[in-house]
């Protein structure tokens, strides 16, 4: 399933024409087809449900603002993630703004994505552990830049590749490799139960 | 020194680097396999609980649509009416800021002045200025009557003095 959708995000260039991005009632469909992937992507950088939502929507008024600028170099899809992810970047420089969030938001929310397991007839240990384990990883991914968080979450929570990964953030291939290589092993410091690492 | 996979040949193989020594290292060594196993397990225990919460049923979806909607419509006439806006304070301060050349504005001080006192002259005067010849006539008539009559009163004296 994911991989359908992954397929179905990454859409040739030559079918931007076929998305027509001019009028307002062809935009509808594009948002449709992206919306999901967009507003998780966001939802594992900003770990804010609400957050994640606006900014979904944002990302999306900014795609519509700028479609004129989309030269087509890359595929609808890493164009959209590659808003959302200067978006969610933006976001978390804004300390202030996340302060008076944490301060109104609803706690429940944030903790709800440590407690979610896709598994609910899973044994009560396994439950437990799994929890445990996502608690573990958060933490060292809350301590990653902006950067490497991005390109954590866009490896291993949308499969992306490497190279795609090196246009929605504008790197080298080289380059992601070695953030990539850094969250992992922080996280791996996590687990050891030592310290951040990065 | 131990016989375990370093800290970056575990990362390597998480991260999918494949490697003959890894691979056999990892079927005979216990530690080595629960190891990668467990950030394995972490990585996809993360990806699935972020995956599961990001799962919203439909009405979430629609009205997401909506709200992009109505916020791409109403950017739309407000964008243009900020276009708009920008381009008239743009005219107005061209207007505003264009400065007056200094030798020009000598020039037409000095205008307005001459100006000025030429029609204080023209209200000053008696006669208006079409008739200020017929003025000069009558003057100059009434000055050689003057003459006249001084000059034969004078020979008159004379004639007297005889």
């Amino acid at each position: 399933m994911v991989q359908n959708e992954r397929a179905a995000v990454l859409i040739p260039v030559q079918e931007k024409a076929g998305l027509g991005m001019t009028a307002l009632d062809d935009f509808t469909p594009l948002v449709r087809l992206h919306q999901q992937r967009i507003y998780r992507v966001l939802l594992g950088m900003v770990r804010d449900p609400d957050a994640a939502e606006t900014l979904t929507q944002e990302c999306f008024l900014k795609a519509y603002q700028r479609r004129a600028s989309f030269r087509g170099e890359a595929s609808v899809g890493v164009w959209l993630l590659k808003i959302a992810v200067n978006l969610a970047r933006d976001h978390r420089r804004s300390r202030l703004r996340e302060f008076w969030h944490r301060l109104s938001s609803s706690f429940e929310d944030v903790a709800d994505l440590e407690q979610r397991l896709p598994d609910p007839h899973a044994s009560q240990e396994r439950v437990l552990l799994g929890r445990e384990e996502v608690a573990t990883v958060w933490s060292a991914v809350e301590r990653l830049s902006p950067q490497q968080r991005a390109i954590f979450m866009l490896r291993f929570v949308e499969g992306m590749s490497l190279e795609e990964i090196a246009e929605v953030t504008s790197l080298k291939v080289g380059t992601v490799k070695t953030h990539l290589f850094r969250a992992v092993r922080a996280i791996r410091q996590r687990l050891k139960g030592g310290g951040a690492g990065e | 020194m131990n016989n375990h996979l370093s800290e970056d040949q575990i990362t390597e193989w998480t991260l999918g680097a494949r490697d003959d020594f890894v691979s056999r290292h990892l079927e005979t060594c216990r530690a080595c396999s629960v190891a990668v196993e467990e950030l394995r397990s972490a990585i996809s225990c993360f990806r699935d609980s972020i995956h599961a919460t990001a799962q919203r049923d439909n009405s979430f979806w629609r009205d997401q649509q909506l709200a992009i909607r109505e916020r791409v419509s109403d950017w739309y006439p407000l964008h243009w009416a900020w276009v708009a806006a920008m381009a008239m304070v743009l005219i107005a301060a061209i207007f505003l800021t264009r400065a007056p050349n200094p030798s020009q504005n000598k020039a037409t001080e000095d205008a307005d002045k001459a100006l000025l006192q030429q029609v204080q002259a023209d209200l000053a005067r008696e006669v208006p200025e079409a008739l200020a010849p017929a003025v000069l006539i009558a003057e100059e008539r009434n000055e050689i009557l003057t003459n006249k009559e001084q000059t034969k009163s004078t020979l008159k004296k004379r004639r007297e003095l005889k």
